[in-house]
């Protein structure tokens, strides 16, 4: 990498691009998962300015077609096109995983700041708190919540990040601790700098790396948990075609039309191991680099 | 975050942080149904009229003032009176426990299945990580990690009820009706436990005293058996209090898929009717095995592992 680097000096013309490529290239799983997470983005993108029509209204004539016929994916019972089904999904699936793994590591990691930064009583209840919500089982809580409030986008969404935060929260707080007690934070600690500066400015970038980890597994496991409950039921409305809704109404066909479950269990796979790649591939640069600099 | 302290203490911790919890989760439900609307009609059902609605409210006393409610509510909940099923008129409580033994075989058998899974290819991984066929490996469990648990059970049902033939997926009838729940519900931790034990073994094979064995002629059989192991799967025992909690989140889908007699398909069922004094209750005997396996492995971790016995008594 250095000696690549003192005889070609890199062009003025898109420098960041150039770094981009060449951080891909020494990762291909994790170029693989950004490619791939790419397209989920510009699809969920696509369908949320033009909602593809098949994906509600289809033909009884043409139900529970076999995959690549006249239908890409095949059809459902009702003759609508599974592509279109899949692809209406996203911004269900997609997007309500993505507010909750945003609360989820926005709450934790203020609440891991919080902790780490004030010894004393803060620390000792955040702490108790995180313990106690971490030892009991989400789905349990999320199902009981949704219960009560009722299915749909926002419910499910808050009720996931607020059940998720904890596990955030202790990553956050452990790797803080240790930034904190580095020198340059010691430094400004004595030169008057505010707490919340501080914070801000030395301890949260250095946990950048953590964070964007922390993200991708965390989308990827709220992503399980999303169709998980739409699967029971209990998640989004029982007409949105979201991949877990898809895969509940999957179960009375197995027998007939089998790829009514392998498309959307597809997606979901497919989307669960790129952001699991991501999420590997950056610890995997940041361990690297730790160890070069060290 | 478990510091030292004596098995009392653990005890009180633990006790400490289920009260809290139960604490929470009942004063949460309490406000959630009356922030919905009018709980007399939650409880009555969609299809009650306004006569079924009042008496519901008379009995359940909900048309006294909220303050007096909550401490009603609050003396029933430690008394352990959960109210009876709104659907079928049994006790909460009796309704759940009965189906408790249910619920424990089947995480009793994951629990099996994990471990004879998880600890031969998670040290097999482990021993020798770099080889070829170690990575190629590590990337297929890479990829199964990635498969939730209710899309395996479902392609274990296309497969060996639909295709083969060979078993069914409905209830408890036997024994081989206990494959493809148990299968299905390990299948939640065994990419996870996998990949632990994995990444265990190979750090303790980079440890001194691996190093200190092997110059004093021990075999790679005695390597692993003796020294590696014994260690990896210490820190694979702390993790399944914490799994636990994950198994259970499981076994409410495992259930519901396999229509299996447990509490966990009574949650969901419940969920869906509506039915909370059987919702109260399951998650008040949820949250108190979820106690029980989280103290009893805290225990049996101070046991059996030298380091934390001798922490603990000093």
């Amino acid at each position: 990498m250095s000696l690549a680097d003192t005889r070609s000096p890199p062009p003025a013309l898109l420098p960041r691009l150039r770094l981009w490529t060449r951080a891909a290239s020494g990762n291909l799983l994790l170029t693989l998962g950004l490619v791939i997470v790419a397209g989920l983005t510009v699809g969920t993108l696509a369908v949320l300015l033009d909602p593809p029509e098949g994906a509600f209204r289809g033909s009884l004539i043409a139900r529970f077609r076999e995959p690549f016929g006249d239908y890409l994916f095949g059809t459902d019972q009702l003759g609508r096109s599974l592509l279109d089904r899949v692809a209406a999904g996203m911004p269900w699936s997609l997007g309500i995983a993505l507010v909750a793994t945003a609360i989820a590591v926005s709450v934790g990691t203020v609440m891991g700041l919080a902790a780490a930064w004030f010894p004393g009583w803060p620390r000792k209840v955040i702490q108790q708190l995180v313990d106690t919500v971490i030892a009991f089982p989400s789905l349990v809580i999320a199902v009981t919540v949704i219960a009560l409030l009722g299915r749909g986008f926002w419910p499910l969404a808050v009720v996931l990040g607020l059940a998720t935060w904890p596990i955030a929260a202790r990553v956050v707080y452990a790797e803080a601790l240790s930034v904190i007690k580095r020198d340059y934070v010691l430094a400004a600690k004595l030169s008057g700098v505010d707490g919340a500066v501080i914070l801000w400015t030395h301890v949260l970038p250095a946990l950048r790396p953590t964070l964007l980890t922390m993200f991708a597994f965390t989308f990827a496991d709220m992503l399980i948990a999303e169709s998980a409950l739409s699967f029971l039921g209990l998640g989004v409305p029982l007409t949105a075609p979201s991949w877990g809704n898809m895969l509940s109404e999957s179960r009375e066909y197995l027998v007939n039309a089998p790829h009514m479950m392998l498309v959307p269990a597809g997606a979901i796979v497919l989307a669960v191991v790129a952001l699991n790649l991501i999420g590997d591939g950056i610890a995997l640069r940041s361990r690297k680099r730790a160890r070069d600099a060290g | 975050m478990t510091g030292g302290g004596s098995v009392l203490g653990v005890l009180a911790k633990r006790a400490g942080e289920l009260a809290i919890l139960l604490f929470a989760i009942t004063t949460l439900l309490f406000f959630l149904l009356r922030l919905g609307g009018d709980p007399a009609a939650v409880l009555a059902g969609e299809e009650a009229d306004p006569d079924q609605v009042a008496l519901i409210s008379a009995r359940y006393g909900l048309d006294q003032p909220l303050w007096w409610q909550y401490l009603r509510y609050l003396v029933s909940i430690v008394t352990l009176d959960f109210g009876e099923s709104l659907r079928g008129g049994q006790a909460a409580l009796t309704l759940v426990l009965d189906r408790l033994g249910s619920t424990l075989l089947l995480a009793f058998l994951a629990l099996a299945i994990t471990a004879a899974l998880s600890i031969p290819i998670g040290a097999w991984l482990g021993f020798r990580p770099d080889r070829g066929d170690r990575r190629a490996a590590n990337a297929l469990v890479f990829i199964l990690q990635g498969i939730p648990g209710y899309i395996v059970g479902l392609l274990l049902i296309q497969l060996f009820v639909v295709e083969l033939r060979w078993l069914t997926s409905i209830g408890n009838q036997g024994v081989s009706s206990w494959i493809l729940p148990s299968l299905t519900l390990a299948s939640f931790l065994v990419p996870k436990m996998v990949r632990v034990l994995a990444a265990n073994v190979a750090e303790a094979m980079r440890e001194d005293y691996i190093r200190t064995a092997r110059a004093t002629g021990a075999s790679d059989v005695e390597l692993l058996f003796r020294h590696a192991l014994p260690n990896a799967l210490l820190g694979a025992t702390a993790l399944i209090g914490t799994q636990f909690a994950f198994l259970m989140s499981g076994s409410l889908i495992t259930e519901w898929i396999f229509a299996w007699p447990g509490f966990g398909a009574l949650l969901v069922a419940s969920v869906e009717q509506l039915d909370f004094p059987v919702v109260q209750a399951a998650v008040f005997v949820i949250a108190g095995l979820v106690f029980l396996v989280n103290a009893g492995t805290d225990i049996l971790f101070r046991v059996i592992d030298p380091r934390v016995r001798a922490g603990a008594t000093r």
